[in-house]
């Protein structure tokens, strides 16, 4: 103890000597003399083995190969959407906390109930939206499509809970998004070492679940009910610079996750049928990639629909204008969550307001807010492609005009006035309760008559006037106001300015609607203007256009008037008409007939359309006279046109797309009203209709290839032509030669020049005045080979090393920079014609014909999801999958049970058939499904990719089983036909057995059935092979066979054979959204028949063969073995069966005769018997002393005999001792002795 | 206010939901299907159709007609689709004036097909040309009937000038081939075309922007039941124009005899011309079928045909006029990259064929006039057409 407790010698350092003197050096450059290691040590570093070289090259090569992926064409857009950050966890967990802390912190606005996606921007270049996932099974697998970030929320106190597995399941299956943990509830924690345990072993979980160093994030307590500051502020770092992994389904499908949602249904028709379908516009970011018009989308919980329309509209939560500053302004941290009622949008049971609390505006305005702002640009967004395409055309002519300005000015100081805003009627929240029921028909009067004022006169007053009589005083201060506000809002629109009045958003729509009926007298005038604007137009001369545009704004001074012009070209703005000009001698005959129809038509397209432009505002003169100004030189214009046109090439976008367009814009007239009915020269449309199906594009009759000039006009497409500057041979040889034309051939030493340089010597000797020019050439020479030299190397350079990898990425590269580039000229509202609605782009989609359900029910605590399908998505099929059941799911699948699937966007019950693949090919039923194998799964479903991921579940409803994912697996292939069979074994009986050959019967019934197979094999029980060979006429079904043995009558004959299955084809979408509100999660759909029977409390019949009952067992009998005499003969006698019989009782006459005693002798009997037992004791007893005696003396004697033992080996012990001792003496003497001789 | 630009052609309008198998469950699908007037463009619809799985319906079918409804070679072409796919419904009414088709999926495999005579079997194989690539299994199909005729583009046109294209998109590798076996012209028919492709996942974007210079003129001569000899006063004319540009000219004669000559006499002329960047320009030209007009003299076409060529140059551009359809289909269905392709003036075909790729995939191309560059010697005006892809994916083709 004392020793363990003393001191130990403390270390000397060394002050002095080679060591301390060693260690200076390396503390001073310890790193210089490392870094040379290498040159200093060469040995060391030398090849010691090229086998082992090589193999390290070989696995350095290896390892670097295998970082590769396959490169893909980054198709990522400029301005992404929002990320899509999902927060998952079980209930009580903190979700709602933790988003409510995040908004916080990104952009210091608090929010109450997190409901429907929240989208903030949280730096420069990263907006985020929220979406809270509920434990309902639905939800969760829903998000887990469409998120980009999963924060996964863990409550420590308790551990993991099911359903953070069940999400990271999900998530496998349907691509991995970017996973974080994040645990909560650490203050409940009092120990700290038992926290510390906790952390670790929830940590190793995660990775084990996630992967290998996933980011756990520790929020390690609460204060005033949120987290702390500094932890979320981290937690929103990590977010915001976080890297997303491109998804495979989320990149080549767009999808929309509404954050808006808008029911456009006519309110008569709702009121009429409150079960009638719906309309809706839903609102949201675009994503995953390009979205095209009128295709098809599904919404998860709800079904398919067709999109009837597809608009953008300006970003509602728009990154900041780029800025060189670190941080954003408080201007710029916008929030965005109309579901929620933030960004002044509220929902409301069918209808949205745009709130604004009122005391409020006034200051806001004059603050510019970003509410306002926000609230702004949302009244903007209604505008569809048509009207923005209008806007776009504006920009046109305001750059120029600098009038505009100030005009916007004035309208902006005139509508800042807060006077109609102040009062609103509607802002208490005590109104709205009744102006909710009755404030569309309200609106729509007021609007009704603010045009009947303008109109010749309308008369559906009188509808409207019934409802709302109760209220009419305060209705009359309504329509006043609202007329008010509606002239403002129009000021607004246009303007763009931040004051905005509350409005309902759906007004918009009607609006236009409702103003088409008018101005029957101006028509033709301006039709007359339009068409010849027209004629212009169609050059595609936009600089002219241009031009015309500003004459007529710089001579016009209202504002009003203006909008009128920007009206009126928005209408042919839309797309190319085809105008006669253009088309009239463009293309052969029978193009120009169908150009001549498609020109009556269009002359009726534009007539709405101007009636649209100027019913907009009541002026009229103003109008006229602009247009009048427009005619100024018009037939100039035109002719010239006409020749430029005659001389360019045509039109050839308004050619292909334009006519349909025109048609399409008939079609509309027509249902506005008969009205404009077109007589269209139908014989022609259908005889080109009919005309024969051909390819060929038969040559131009103008040009005659006779011709020289024809000839001469084709020549340079020869490579015996002439050729471009860059590319003649003869040039290149040119240039070639200057450039390396001078070189010293070091052999023979001497100096070979370009031919210029050497003229260009002489030219010097001689010619003086020249010089300065020639030098100038000479220079520009010099840069151009320099360059050139300066490329080839650049080239060579790059290409040095250049793999296969590399150039298959150069060639991905280069094709996202063409892809990103091609369509940047174009403006955004032709762009999406050709490539779809980018992703990143605030998109409105009309779906028509939702069920009433989805409106009625309507919860934007549940997520709206609009997935895009792709072409052939929308139909149906048989999918063979590969399943798997879920390790930890309970109990096997069993066949033809109805099982709900999450595959591609959907959500579906279907039937599945379970099979498995035989060595052959042949896919055999399964009842179940196996334990921990893969097997086969056939279902009728969604046509979805192959490759597809796809989990299943047995039901959404309610969280009963203890894990609820049943199955993984993934789609391999699609049909129209399915191949599943099942094993079919037929028996029948012999009833007549020849020697090989036996009929027969009870396998079949007919004798059709026999024939159709004939020649199969068949096989008894026993194994004898056999073939049927050809049906018996009686009985019915009987057939001939033969076998390669005799059968017996007692065998049992059996074939062998499959059977093919069908697949049920049940498809049942899982309409989960369209539940009434706290229902959602409820969805049942198909029963299982074990669910039924057990809800119907049914029991199954059980064939009573299956039943167990007692075994009983009769007794076997053998009948006794028979040798035949001769056998027994010739067996040896060993063998032979003995003879004998059992020995018979012994004769009495051979049995002793038993004795009887007399009672005398029976008393000496007894007594000698007595006597007996005496002395056999007696010698017992003396025998066993005599054993003990002799065991005693045996133990002495062995004894004695051991120390005896023990004696002799002392004794040899000590003779051998003393005989060492003697002869080591010897040795010595011996040696001594040798010594003394010596 | 509906968006104007993007509604869709009179003749097209939504149809209602089949009352067929898909309206059981309440909203399960809404895949709707597209409208048509007439026969023109059959091929072109029912094609697209079975790539998009799009349901369509065709009606007034020469419904003016002294003989209305369908044509037996239309017949025939539908029996052809129905064989390589799975799963397709057709339905036809009474007088054959209606059609109604539902696609299957593309199945492929070894099909055998007798085309009907009244046109070439161009005709079929312009279809099998655009539906091979996306089958299940690779096709070989095996296609009988009348190989060459006037209406219809032959099969050596095809061989010479949409199998190269059809290597520029990444369908490619031995399995691709087209053979004629037996050559058979029209109106008898009797010839035999082996034409096997592989299938591929995915078709690879394109940019084919410069056509380059035509660098050799190549072309077959064919004569069947005719003397041996016409071919050779073919070659001979077809050279007096064409040796005017390019010296490397070659022109093959190719007299099929006994079995392989099918059933009519006929002679004809393909040429080709290839530029140095791998386009082939094309024209072609064979003799009016026996009892159909006056016959021509081998002289003559060959001199027609030639011109027919530099008419073909002159239009220029990276695919010839008989392909344009193709190649326009090829990028529609590229992955969601952009696409380049300058061709030579949309033939009225390809400009219907435009409008039925935006009805069934919605995709827009871009078309720009090219004007040659500097002097006025490359032929007239190109167009030059770009898309993006709709990234469409095989999705016949089975994974394991």
């Amino acid at each position: 103890m004392e020793d363990a407790q003393k001191e130990q010698k403390k270390h000397q350092q060394k002050h002095s000597g080679p060591k301390a003197e060693r260690k200076k050096s390396k503390r001073q450059g310890g790193a210089t003399e490392e870094k040379d290691e290498r040159r200093r040590n060469p040995k060391a570093f030398a090849v010691q083995s090229a086998v082992r070289m090589a193999k390290t090259f070989h696995r350095a090569q290896d390892l670097k190969a295998k970082k590769h992926h396959i490169p893909v064409v980054d198709r990522s857009s400029l301005e992404p959407p929002p990320v899509v950050v999902v927060v998952v966890g079980p209930p009580k967990v903190g979700k709602s906390t933790l988003i409510r802390c995040l908004i916080k912190n990104f952009t210091r606005q608090k929010m109450g109930d997190i409901c429907g996606p929240v989208t903030i921007v949280s730096g420069k270049k990263r907006r985020l939206t929220f979406i809270e996932c509920s434990n309902d099974i639905s939800t969760m697998i829903d998000l887990a499509k469409v998120a980009d970030l999963v924060l996964m929320l863990i409550d420590a106190s308790f551990g993991f809970e099911m359903e953070t597995f069940e999400f990271l399941n999900i998530c496998q299956v349907h691509g991995f998004p970017r996973i974080m943990g994040v645990l909560t509830h650490l203050d409940s924690f009092r120990n700290n070492k038992a926290l510390r345990k906790t952390k670790k072993r929830l940590k190793h979980r995660f990775w084990t679940e996630v992967y290998q160093g996933a980011k756990l994030f520790y929020l390690s307590g609460m204060v005033y009910g949120e987290y702390q500051t500094q932890e979320v502020k981290n937690l929103g770092r990590f977010i915001s610079v976080m890297k997303f992994r491109p998804l495979v389904w989320q990149t080549s499908h767009p999808y929309v996750v509404a954050d808006r949602m808008e029911d456009l249904t006519d309110p008569e028709q709702v009121r009429v049928d409150p079960k009638c379908d719906r309309t809706v516009s839903l609102y949201g970011y675009l994503r995953g990639t390009y979205l095209k018009n009128k295709g098809q989308v599904h919404i998860p919980g709800v079904g398919d629909f067709s999109v009837a329309d597809v608009s953008f509209l300006p970003d509602p939560c728009p990154l900041p204008e780029a800025q060189k500053k670190r941080a954003l302004n408080e201007k710029e941290r916008l929030l965005y969550a109309p579901m929620a009622g933030v960004g002044g949008v509220v929902y409301d049971k069918d209808a949205v307001y745009i709130d604004l609390p009122g005391g409020h505006i006034h200051q806001e305005q004059e603050e510019g807010r970003p509410t306002t702002e926000l609230v702004q640009s949302l009244i903007g967004t209604h505008s569809t492609l048509d009207a923005k395409m209008a806007a776009s055309k504006v920009s046109l002519f305001s750059g120029t005009a600098a009038l505009a300005g100030g005009d916007v000015d004035e309208e902006r100081g005139k509508s800042a006035s807060p006077g109609p805003v102040e009062s609103l009627v509607w802002d208490p929240e005590a109104k709205r309760e009744r102006r909710k029921a009755v404030f569309m028909e309200e609106e729509e009067e007021a609007e009704d008559d603010d045009d009947d004022d303008d109109d010749e006169g309308s008369d559906d007053e009188g509808s409207d006037d019934g409802e709302s009589e109760g209220e009419e005083e305060e209705e009359e201060n309504v329509e006043v106001k609202e007329m008010l506000l509606e002239r403002e809002e129009k000021t607004d629109r246009k303007q763009r300015t931040e004051e905005v009045p509350p409005v309902k958003r759906r007004k918009a729509e009607e609006e236009e609607v409702a103003e088409m009926p008018a101005f029957a007298d101006s028509e033709d005038e301006l039709e007359m203007s339009e068409e010849d604007r027209e004629v212009i137009k169609g050059e595609g001369l936009i600089s002219e256009l241009t031009s015309e545009g500003e004459g007529l704004t710089s001579e016009d001074e209202s504002g009003e008037e203006k909008k009128q012009v920007k009206k009126r070209d928005a209408g042919p703005g839309d797309s190319g008409h085809c105008s006669e000009a253009e088309n009239g001698d463009s293309e052969n005959e029978s193009m120009e007939q169908e150009v001549s129809i498609t020109k009556v038509l269009g002359k009726e397209g534009k007539k709405s359309k101007v009636r649209q432009g100027e019913i907009k505002d009541g002026d009229l003169c103003y109008e006229t006279a602009g247009a009048l100004r427009w005619k100024e030189g018009l037939t100039q214009k035109a002719s010239e046109a006409f020749l430029r046109q005659q001389r360019a090439a045509p039109n050839l976008r308004k050619l292909v797309y334009g006519t349909v367009v025109e048609d399409g814009a008939e079609e509309d007239e027509e249902e506005l009203g008969g009205m404009f009915k077109v007589s269209r020269p139908d014989t022609v449309k259908r005889h080109r209709a009919d005309l024969s199906d051909c390819s060929r594009f038969p040559p131009d009759a103008g040009r005659d290839w006779d011709l020289d000039e024809m000839l001469d006009s084709i020549r340079d497409c020869f490579v015996t032509g002439k050729w471009e500057e860059g590319q003649d041979a003869a040039m290149l040889l040119k240039e070639d030669e200057e450039l390396y034309g001078d070189f010293e051939d070091l052999e023979t030493g001497t100096l070979h020049q370009g031919r210029n340089q050497g003229d260009q010597e002489d030219s010097d000797e001689e010619q003086e005045e020249q010089l300065v020019k020639e030098d100038e050439v000479q220079k520009n020479k010099r840069l151009e080979k320099k360059r050139r030299l300066k490329e080839r190397f650049n080239s060579e350079y790059d290409n040095e090393d250049a793999t296969y990898f590399d150039d298959l990425k150069e060639e991905m590269q280069k094709q996202a920079e063409l892809n990103r580039t091609e369509f940047d000229d174009v403006d955004d509202e032709t762009r999406v014609q050709y490539e779809g609605f980018r992703p990143g782009m605030y998109v409105r989609l009309e779906v028509p014909s939702l069920p009433c359900e989805f409106v009625t029910h309507f919860d934007p605590h549940y997520p709206i999801i609009l997935g895009a399908l792709g072409p052939s998505e929308g139909n149906v099929g048989y999918l063979q999958t590969r399943l798997k059941k879920h390790r930890w799911h309970g109990r096997i699948l069993k066949t033809r049970d109805p099982l709900i699937l999450s595959l591609g966007w959907r959500r579906f019950q279907t039937v599945p058939l379970y099979h498995i693949e035989d060595h052959n090919g042949r896919h055999r039923l399964l009842k179940y499904t196996p334990q921990h194998m893969h097997c086969g799964a056939t279902i009728w479903g969604p046509i979805t990719p192959q490759g597809t991921g796809f989990l299943a579940v047995q039901s959404v409803a309610g969280t009963k089983s203890s894990f609820r994912i049943a199955a993984t697996g993934v789609v391999l292939d699609l049909d129209k036909s399915v191949t599943i069979v099942k094993k079919l074994k037929l028996i029948g009986y012999p009833y007549k057995i020849f020697k090989n050959t036996s009929f027969i019967k009870g396998m079949f019934n007919t004798v059709l059935e026999v024939a159709k197979f004939e020649g199969a094999s068949i096989r008894t029980v026993s194994g004898v092979r056999g073939q049927i060979k050809k049906a018996l006429s009686t009985p019915a079904g009987a057939y001939r066979a033969t076998f390669e043995d005799r059968l017996l009558m007692s065998d049992i004959v059996f074939l062998r054979s499959w059977f093919p299955v069908s697949v049920p084809q049940l498809y049942n979408p899982v309409t989960s959204l369209l539940l009434p509100a706290g229902q959602k999660d409820s969805w049942t759909g198909m029963r299982t028949m074990g669910q039924l029977k057990h809800d119907l409390g049914l029991r199954n019949k059980p064939s009573t063969d299956s039943l167990y009952k007692p075994v009983v067992r009769v007794q076997r009998r053998f009948n006794p073995l028979h040798i035949p005499k001769q056998l027994q003969k010739a067996l040896p006698f060993k063998s032979k069966p003995k003879q004998d019989q059992a020995k018979a009782a012994t004769p009495r006459h051979l049995q002793r005769t038993a004795v009887i005693r007399e009672p005398h002798e029976r008393k000496v009997a007894a007594l000698l018997s007595a006597l007996s037992t005496v002395s056999n004791y007696k010698s017992k007893k003396a025998h066993a002393a005599q054993h003990a005696k002799h065991k005693d003396f045996l133990r002495q004697k062995e004894k004695q005999e051991e120390d005896k033992m023990k004696r002799q080996k002392e004794a040899r012990k000590k003779l051998h001792r003393m005989m060492g001792q003697k002869e080591k003496k010897k040795l010595k003497s011996s040696l001594k002795g040798t010594g003394q001789d010596d | 206010m509906t968006c104007r630009s993007l509604s869709y052609s009179s003749c097209l309008k939504h149809v209602y939901p089949h009352e067929g198998t898909l309206r059981n469950n309440n909203n399960s699908m809404a895949s709707h299907g597209l409208i048509y007037d007439g026969c023109n463009f059959f091929r072109q619809r029912l094609v697209l159709s079975t790539l998009s799985g799009k349901r369509v319906k065709i009606r007034n079918i020469r419904s003016k007609d002294d003989n209305p409804g369908l044509r037996d070679f239309e017949a025939s072409f539908i029996r052809l689709l129905d064989k390589v796919t799975n799963g397709t419904r057709i339905e036809i009414n009474q007088t054959g004036t209606m059609l109604f088709y539902q696609p299957g999926l593309l199945y492929g495999g070894t099909i055998e097909h007798e085309c009907n005579t009244q046109r070439a079997i161009g005709f079929y194989l312009e279809a099998l040309l655009m539906l091979a690539p996306f089958m299940k299994n690779p096709l070989r199909a095996t296609l009988k009937g009348v190989t060459n005729d006037p209406v219809d583009p032959s099969v050596d046109l095809l061989k010479s000038t949409a199998i190269p294209l059809m290597k520029q998109f990444g369908i490619d590798g031995e399995g691709l081939e087209l053979k004629v076996v037996k050559r058979g012209v029209a109106p008898g028919g009797g010839g035999e075309v082996l034409f096997r492709c592989p299938v591929r996942r995915t078709i690879r974007p394109v940019q084919l922007t410069d056509p380059g210079k035509i660098k050799r003129i190549r072309g077959i001569a064919y004569s069947v039941r005719v003397s041996p000899q016409m071919a050779n006063r073919i070659v001979d004319s077809a050279r007096s124009i064409l040796n005017k540009f390019i010296p490397d000219i070659y022109i093959y004669t190719d007299h099929m005899k006994g079995a392989n000559s099918g059933k009519s006499p006929g002679f004809g002329l393909t040429l080709v011309a290839e530029t140095l960047t791998g386009s082939f320009l094309s024209a072609e030209m064979s003799s009016i079928p026996q009892g159909q007009g006056d016959p021509v003299l081998p002289e003559d076409l060959g001199r027609n045909c030639a011109k027919l060529l530099l008419e073909e140059i002159y239009r220029g551009g990276c695919v010839d006029s008989a392909n344009q359809s193709l190649a326009l289909l090829y990028m529609t269905l590229g992955q969601q990259d952009v696409s380049k392709a300058l061709l030579g003036p949309l033939s009225p075909y390809t400009i219907e064929f435009l409008r039925h790729v935006r009805d069934f995939f919605q995709i827009m191309f871009k078309i720009e006039t090219r004007k040659p560059l500097d002097d006025k010697r490359k032929g007239g005006d190109k167009v030059l057409m770009t898309c993006v892809g709709a990234g469409y994916a095989n999705i016949s083709k089975s994974i394991k």
